[in-house]
């Protein structure tokens, strides 16, 4: 008993644990979106098997590689790198322990739950009621565990990694509960049309709220690190830091495009998207700034490589998306593949690979030991690469193609055999990236079980 | 400026809740759209059914609202806002992998549905939605109610319309196959009874016939036009035998005009969906031909009255000629009295 404690109040513990369970769903969630994508190739390939039919594989997939893989690996990456740069250890790995648990009994829900159909339907909030609770909770202790961190630190500034990763916990323990409408436990839901003005407000504080600032605050944390240079400027980061919060949760509108909204709010959501470019660039520019003329060594860490596409992928999705919220451009891309390419690009390109890179860069820290396979980590990621530029490319074109004809007159049902070959396409492009998955899975765990012990003063010295 | 903890954590939860007051709180103390002039409340069984549309996921290929460069299912009506009154969850959607079902209501009969939620490839055989056999008869009917709810009044109009016409429909078939057919031909508008193909069958617009009949007709016809379609089973009345017309033709030679008016336009009350939004004019006399060639054994394309001479058409000389029509047992003689031309 006293042993196990004795291992709860290890610091690194629980920042260990979400890396090894969110390199797990990354592997399950991704096998989900493997069937799903079968299924829009051959929808009788699973016929009546259930859990895999179209409806509810999908969620499985969504729910499973969003909450699961990316954000649980982002914030283990925080739980690590917060502590570290505010000098002081994790306030209570116990609690954090407790946050990890109730985390992962959340996302177990989804595969469970969804396969049987249980289900609030709601895109992004589909988790059932007594789940909502146990993730809100998760989040809620984070952020007390987050705070009192703070409380106890010993070093005197707060570097911006660390408000992004506090402005997360706390954002998400308000919005969560909000989007959910977890005051209405049996639908999670609303009546009416401001159900969907709700569930948009959240559907836009996820990416913007939850995966941003972990994406954004990690690559703060990395790049300069690795480039061995400090900060751009301060100031930039500030403007980037406070805009994000306060245009992202105005955005939301943009999801329901021409549709019975309010017209205040589609304008709104239109002007934000737009002034989005003021936070994306900022920061983007800050990092790059940060890392200027040392690029090289980015590129020749391949932890460092990953957090560098990641920005490379946070800038083409953050053209595309002011973009695509014009309502002219809309017309066309809404309603088809064209944004399920950008979701990809957006949550695996830019906010995956920062995960996957930091959690590379930082697992050498945590545990002491030197990665199993720096090879691994580059076959990674060019498996990934390959599969998400295909993947970007390829539902890019259906969703054109789909757009534009409907926009001219033809029927859905006329269109479903003209994208049959890049639904193929893309179910092969998603091998690539599940293939990524085991990979990284494989390297994790190696590195855990095998990786060479890093001499402790070295650790201390690669720590400062 | 520095950060510090107070200003972090205070200024972050300030700017967010601020932005929830203006995002969530306003619209919710302003948004009470009136019920709108089509909406009515939901009967326990459609509530049931928007249950499993929730459940299993139909919202991740159906969207439910119409915009204004929308030309598909529904395009008839925008959405408002009114529309959705009450409704709890009313997921709108954000894909359409599928077509959208806000108006959905009364496009088809019930057992249309049955058969294509049984599979959908049955009735449409590109679909790309899933089989849902797995949930059960009773799960398809609340679907199915849930679906025709869709629209609300205007729905419940399009509903009684496939009502009045099916009690006919299914008398007519219950009289026998030859008292069925002359039925339906006695519903087609007289102008298009005595009016021949006008666009000869070349191979190519056979063959673009075929690839027509075979990705929208043959799940109910059936492969060979013999209306054993995998949908069939489930259909009441089944799908049309088209061998049949060889001895329904009007004035003993049209066929074609018929056709292509049944094929546009659909036979409301039974499960023949109109096809006038999936196929442009020069297909549905594609594959008019096509079905007029290859099963019913003869064509009338080209024959008199043809107007004006299509501009483009090859020279074609129809080498059929009218079958010799037997008179069917316990029906009219197929050869009645010539009608006069329609003007
Ligand atoms: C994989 C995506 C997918 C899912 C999931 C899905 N559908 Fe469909 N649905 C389609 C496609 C594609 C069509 C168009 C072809 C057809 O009619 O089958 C369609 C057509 C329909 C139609 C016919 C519309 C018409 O009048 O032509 C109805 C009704 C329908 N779906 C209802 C549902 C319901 C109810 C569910 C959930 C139980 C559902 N769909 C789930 C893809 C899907
Ligand atoms: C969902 C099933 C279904 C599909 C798909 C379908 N039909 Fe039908 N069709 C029927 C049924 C059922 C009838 C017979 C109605 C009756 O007997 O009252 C019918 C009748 C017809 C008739 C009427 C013939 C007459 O003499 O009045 C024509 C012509 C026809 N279908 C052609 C087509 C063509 C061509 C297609 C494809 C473009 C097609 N159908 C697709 C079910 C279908
Ligand atoms: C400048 C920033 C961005 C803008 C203006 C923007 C804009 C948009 C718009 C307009 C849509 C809706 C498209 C449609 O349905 O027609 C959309 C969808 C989406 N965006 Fe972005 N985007 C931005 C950045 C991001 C980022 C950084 C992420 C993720 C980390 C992201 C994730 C998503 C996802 C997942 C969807 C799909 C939602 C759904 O329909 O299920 N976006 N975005
Ligand atoms: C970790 C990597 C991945 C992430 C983060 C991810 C994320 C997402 C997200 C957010 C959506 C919802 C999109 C939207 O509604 O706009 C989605 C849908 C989907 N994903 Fe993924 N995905 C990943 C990998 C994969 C892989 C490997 C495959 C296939 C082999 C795949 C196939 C699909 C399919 C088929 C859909 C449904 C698209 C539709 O509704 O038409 N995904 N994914």
């Amino acid at each position: 008993m006293s042993g196990m404690w004795r291992f709860l109040k290890k610091p690194e513990g629980p920042a260990l644990a979400f890396m090894v369970s969110g390199m797990l769903w990354f592997i399950i969630g991704t096998l989900y979106g493997l069937v799903s994508a079968i299924d829009l190739v051959a929808p009788d390939f699973f016929a009546n098997i259930a859990p895999l039919v179209f409806g509810r594989g999908r969620p499985t997939h969504v729910n499973t590689v969003l909450y699961g893989f990316v954000t649980e690996v982002l914030v283990g990456c925080g739980l690590y790198y917060v502590p570290a740069l505010l000098r002081t250890k994790l306030w209570s790995p116990p609690a954090a322990w407790l946050s990890w648990l109730l985390w992962n009994i959340t996302v177990l829900s989804g595969p469970i739950c969804f396969a049987g159909g249980h289900t609030q339907g709601r895109e992004y909030t589909e988790y059932i009621w007594a789940f909502d609770v146990t993730f809100t909770l998760a989040i809620v202790l984070l952020a007390v565990n987050i705070v009192m961190t703070i409380a106890n630190r010993r070093e005197n500034s707060l570097y911006v990694s660390v408000w992004y990763f506090t402005g997360m916990l706390l954002w998400t323990a308000g919005s969560y509960p909000i989007g959910n409408v977890m005051w209405h436990p049996s639908t999670g839901a609303v009546a009416g049309i401001l159900d969907t003005v709700i569930l948009w407000f959240y559907g836009h504080n996820l990416p913007g709220l939850v995966l941003t600032p972990l994406a954004v605050g990690a690559a703060y944390y990395v790049m300069p690190r690795i480039a061995q240079a400090p900060l751009w400027s301060h100031t930039l980061s500030l403007v980037g830091f406070w805009t994000l919060v306060a245009l992202y949760t105005h955005i939301g509108g943009h999801h329901v495009p021409q549709g019975p909204i309010p017209n205040w709010l589609k304008a709104m959501s239109t002007i934000d998207s737009m002034a989005m470019v003021i936070p994306v660039f900022v920061a983007l520019g800050n990092l790059w700034l940060s890392i200027r003329g040392r690029g090289g060594k980015l590129l020749a860490d391949p932890a460092g490589r990953f957090v560098l596409a990641g920005t490379v992928w946070y800038l083409i999705t953050c053209v595309q998306g002011p973009i695509q919220s014009l309502p002219a451009v809309q017309r066309v891309t809404h309603f088809n593949n064209w944004v399920i390419g950008h979701s990809h690009i957006a949550i695996l390109g830019f906010a995956g690979y920062i995960a996957l890179g930091a959690m590379w860069h930082i697992l050498p820290l945590l545990s002491g030991r030197e990665l199993y396979s720096r090879r691994l980590v580059n076959l990674q990621f060019g498996l990934i690469t390959f599969g998400l530029v295909g993947f970007f490319m390829v539902l890019t074109t259906a969703g054109l193609i789909q757009g534009g004809a409907w926009n001219n007159g033809q029927t859905i049902y006329r269109v479903l055999p003209e994208i049959a070959p890049y639904m193929f396409l893309r179910a092969v492009m998603g091998v690539l990236i599940i293939a990524a998955a085991f990979v990284g899975f494989y390297n994790l765990w190696m590195t855990l079980r095998r990786g060479r012990v890093i001499e402790p003063e070295l650790r201390e010295e690669a720590l400062s | 400026m520095k950060v510090t903890p107070a200003l972090l954590v205070i200024g972050a939860l300030l700017t967010f809740w601020a932005s929830m007051a203006i995002m969530v709180l306003l619209p919710a103390a302003t948004m009470h759209p009136a019920p709108s002039s089509t909406w009515r409340p939901w009967s326990s069984e459609e509530e049931a059914g928007n249950t499993l549309y929730v459940q299993n996921g139909c919202s991740y290929c159906h969207s439910r609202y119409i915009r204004t460069n929308d030309w598909d299912l529904g395009a008839e009506r925008l959405a408002e806002p009114g529309d959705y009154v009450a409704q709890e969850p009313s997921i709108l959607g954000t894909e359409r992998t599928g077509p959208d079902l806000s108006q959905a209501g009364g496009e088809h009969p019930d057992d249309w549905h049955l058969a294509h939620f049984t599979n959908p490839r049955y009735t449409r055989p590109q679909s790309l939605m899933p089989a849902w056999k797995f949930l059960g008869e009773s799960d398809i009917r609340l679907l199915t109610a849930y679906v025709q709810a869709q629209g609300g009044r205007d729905a419940d109009t399009r509903i009684s319309r496939q009502q009045r016409w099916r009690t006919p429909a299914q008398e007519a078939y219950a009289r026998g196959p030859d008292k069925n057919i002359e039925w339906l031909h006695d519903q087609v508008p007289h102008g298009w009874l005595a009016m021949p193909n006008p666009y000869p069958p070349l191979p190519a617009d056979l063959a673009r016939g075929e690839k027509v009949y075979q990705d929208q007709c043959a799940g109910c016809h059936g492969p060979i036009g013999d209306g054993q379609g995998l949908a069939a089973p489930y259909l009441n009345p089944v799908p049309l035998n088209f061998t049949l017309l060889r001895r329904h033709l009007t004035d003993g030679r049209y066929l074609g005009g018929m056709l292509y008016y049944q094929i546009m336009n659909g036979i409301t009350g039974t499960a023949m969906p109109y096809f006038k939004r999936d196929l442009e004019s020069e297909k549905i006399w594609d594959v008019s031909n096509y079905v007029a060639v290859y099963f019913v054994g003869y064509t009338d394309a080209t024959m008199e009255p043809r107007g004006i001479g299509a501009a483009y058409e090859p020279a074609w000389t129809n080498p059929y000629t009218p079958p010799q029509t037997q008179p069917a047992a316990a029906s009219q003689p197929a050869a009645a009295p010539a009608r006069t031309e329609p003007r």
